[in-house]
């Protein structure tokens, strides 16, 4: 068979795109954005939580590529609503691992869709960094490239055990939840750790949060000689109507439990506003005002959020500030590691006290649960402003 | 202690009354046990807060709009979710198609409101205390609607008409009687009713979208206990169970109370399963 000229310049021209496309391809992977999946929940029933944290993503991201983003290359989000749906947080999940090859995946931020989510990231191999509470997300056995940069429920009742036996000084205390599964676990969890505090829980029960009426439960509680009310309930309406039967009642107890307590939607449901007064939630040490100020770098933080233009009305400063941090934790990995996963993982497992402007992280190999229990603190929920409250009274500062 | 058992429980079971008419009414027409009762007492409320509280409407118009609405969607479960399963109803497959509705409807309340509940306006500033709206004006409404549908149906010929339906549509349609007509004024009585029960109830259940399984299944006790299509029956039945529920929460507390009136509510199907007010059914044979 003999070879023609034309078919000897055909093979030359593929032969020379072939060497170009290699040569070239080092350089486009050196430029082409890092790209990083993200599950928020920005529509549907949990949204609140999404859409506050959405804001410190967004405006962390593009301050991080304004910057010149990680040597040279940008961030590109690929973001997934999950409407605040398991199923579409897990249909999700396939498409950023197997279809975008994502580097790492933010989220999901609801411990709901994280549940369903976090086994099949894990099965793909990706690492994966979230805020939710449920304890049973980090376990460096089943789930090893996972890491959470936010207390665990375990942490929040904590919290919460600890202002109620060490700092009120209170001793015989009511313990109630509504019949959901979370009020009913963090009941049974929070309860042993209480005794073992010293606490006597002289009342304890789950009850039917579509209950119009609590006052027997109140009268209950009050008969047994309850000195605190520690509700556990993400249930606006039930939580006001503890805030309203007791006021009703004039019955002058705290009430110290979940974030719900302090959110707008309880507010909105107030037979009176003094009926808020003595009632604290969960909140951050680091993004509290102590004696009226925050912290210097939260003050600055909410001055970057003014001058962005972000809204403060109808979300969190903790929610914000929670988004931020993620957003250069992850942009700071990949400068130090670089995209592979193995290396992200690496890295992260040696993260030690990194500073934030939500909390302080630090996790090992064996442990990826990262915030600290000392700056998990209640706050007044009546206090309110730049969506921050005043840490509650009585911690030394 | 006795008082709030009273005031509570009776406030309470009148809004489960209401909503046990409200099965009653479209159970009479079609034969058809329409779970969209609960969705409309639902909405009863959300569209009351969404009207006069939100939107800053009139009270007066905006209770009217409010049963308008009820009326307008009693209309449109009759012609998108019954009318098309009526001549197979033996496969019950309006449990499906009623329940598929009221639960698009909540998605979309969901969507559109929110899914937190919200505060309801006090449209008469009396109380708090015993003179408060939401333990008198759900008791107020129910009374006016039985007496309301004691007169219509013996005192005007739509009325009997309707009754003629319910008793055998076959024989009513025969005589000449406007079934399907009959039929879809039912459905709309039946919406305004059951958002009547939701926007008298609202104050004390507040603008919920999670009031529709609720309303949905306690509604359904007092047709149970009371007879299935007897609205006299629905009345004493929502009215005990109110007062049960409310007893049991003092005596009992917590989830325990609920397990009493699911208990008591058994005990008295097993003894007479056709209800408290119904009569047996006899067959010819």
């Amino acid at each position: 068979m003999s070879i023609t000229r034309r078919q000897v310049l055909a093979g030359s021209a593929v032969s020379a795109a072939s060497l170009a496309s290699g040569l070239a391809s080092p350089a486009i992977a050196q430029s082409e954005p890092i790209k990083v999946g993200y599950l928020p929940a920005l529509t549907g029933p949990s949204s609140s939580t999404g859409v506050g944290i959405n804001r410190g993503v967004q405006l962390g991201v593009e301050a991080i590529n304004a910057a010149g983003g990680v040597n040279g290359r940008k961030i590109e989000l690929v973001s997934r609503d999950t409407q605040s749906d398991p199923t579409k947080a897990v249909n999700a999940v396939a498409e950023l691992t197997q279809r975008q090859k994502v580097a790492l995946i933010f989220g999901p931020v609801n411990s709901g869709e994280a549940l369903a989510a976090t086994p099949l990231i894990a099965r793909d191999k990706v690492p994966m960094l979230h805020p939710c509470w449920v304890d049973e997300l980090i376990d460096v056995k089943k789930y090893p490239m996972a890491y959470r940069i936010a207390p665990t429920n375990t942490q929040i009742g904590g919290g919460a055990n600890y202002y109620v036996v060490d700092v009120l000084k209170v001793k015989k205390v009511a313990v109630i939840s509504d019949t959901t599964g979370y009020g009913t676990a963090s009941v049974n969890t929070y309860v042993p750790m209480l005794k073992a505090k010293g606490a006597e829980v002289v009342y304890q029960n789950h009850i039917d949060a579509a209950n119009p009426d609590l006052k027997p439960e109140l009268l209950r509680m009050q008969a047994a000689g309850a000195q605190v009310i520690m509700p556990w309930s993400v249930n606006a309406g039930f939580l006001s109507r503890i805030c309203n039967t007791r006021g009703a009642m004039g019955w002058d107890v705290p009430i110290v439990g979940q974030t719900t307590l302090g959110s707008g939607q309880t507010k909105a449901l107030l037979e009176k506003p003094e009926y808020w007064n003595k009632v604290y939630s969960n909140n951050f040490r680091q993004v509290c005002y102590v004696n009226g100020k925050l912290l210097p770098k939260a003050e600055e933080f909410v001055e970057r959020l003014k001058k962005a233009k972000i809204e403060f009305s109808d979300t969190l400063l903790w929610w914000v500030a929670l988004g931020w941090d993620s957003a250069y934790l992850m942009a700071d990995t990949f400068k130090a590691a670089g995209t592979k996963n193995d290396d992200v993982v690496a890295y992260m497992n040696k993260i030690k006290d990194r500073p934030g402007i939500y909390g302080t992280v630090t996790w090992t190999p064996e442990q990826h649960n990262g915030f600290p229990d000392s700056e998990v603190v209640m706050c007044e929920v009546n206090s309110l402003k730049d969506g921050a409250f005043n840490v509650a009274p009585g911690y030394s500062t | 202690m006795f008082a709030s058992i009273v005031s509570y429980g009776l406030a309470v079971g009148a809004v489960y009354a209401l909503i046990g008419i409200t099965y009653n009414v479209m159970f009479s027409a079609s034969r058809v046990f329409s779970f969209t009762a609960g969705m409309l007492g639902m909405l009863g409320g959300v569209l009351g807060a969404l009207f006069i509280g939100k939107m800053g409407m009139p009270v007066i118009v905006g209770f009217v709009l409010v049963l308008a609405c009820g009326a307008v969607l009693g209309l449109v479960t009759e012609i998108l979710t019954v009318r098309p399963v009526l001549k197979s109803i033996e496969q019950h497959l309006y449990v499906l198609s009623t329940l598929a509705f009221a639960l698009m409807v909540q998605q979309l309340v969901a969507i559109e409101w929110s899914t937190e509940p919200q505060p309801f306006p006090r449209l008469i500033p009396i109380g708090p205390g015993w003179l408060d709206q939401q333990f008198w004006l759900p008791v107020l409404a129910c009374a006016a609607t039985i007496l309301g549908l004691e007169l219509l149906y013996r005192k005007t010929l739509i009325g009997r008409a309707f009754l003629a339906i319910a008793e055998d549509s076959y024989a009513a349609r025969a005589l000449g009687l406007p079934e399907t007509r009959l039929r879809l004024a039912s459905y709309a009585l039946a919406g305004v009713i059951g958002a009547l029960a939701g926007f008298t109830g609202a104050e004390m259940l507040l603008a919920f979208i999670g009031n529709q399984a609720i309303l949905n299944f306690y509604g359904f006790v007092p047709v149970a206990l009371g007879g299935m299509g007897s609205n006299r029956g629905a009345v004493v039945g929502g009215l005990a169970l109110g007062l049960f529920q409310q007893a049991a929460n003092y005596f009992f507390g917590g989830i325990f109370a609920a397990v009493a009136v699911f208990v008591v509510f058994i005990v008295v199907l097993l003894l007479r399963p056709e209800g408290l007010a119904g009569a047996a059914s006899a067959r010819r044979v």
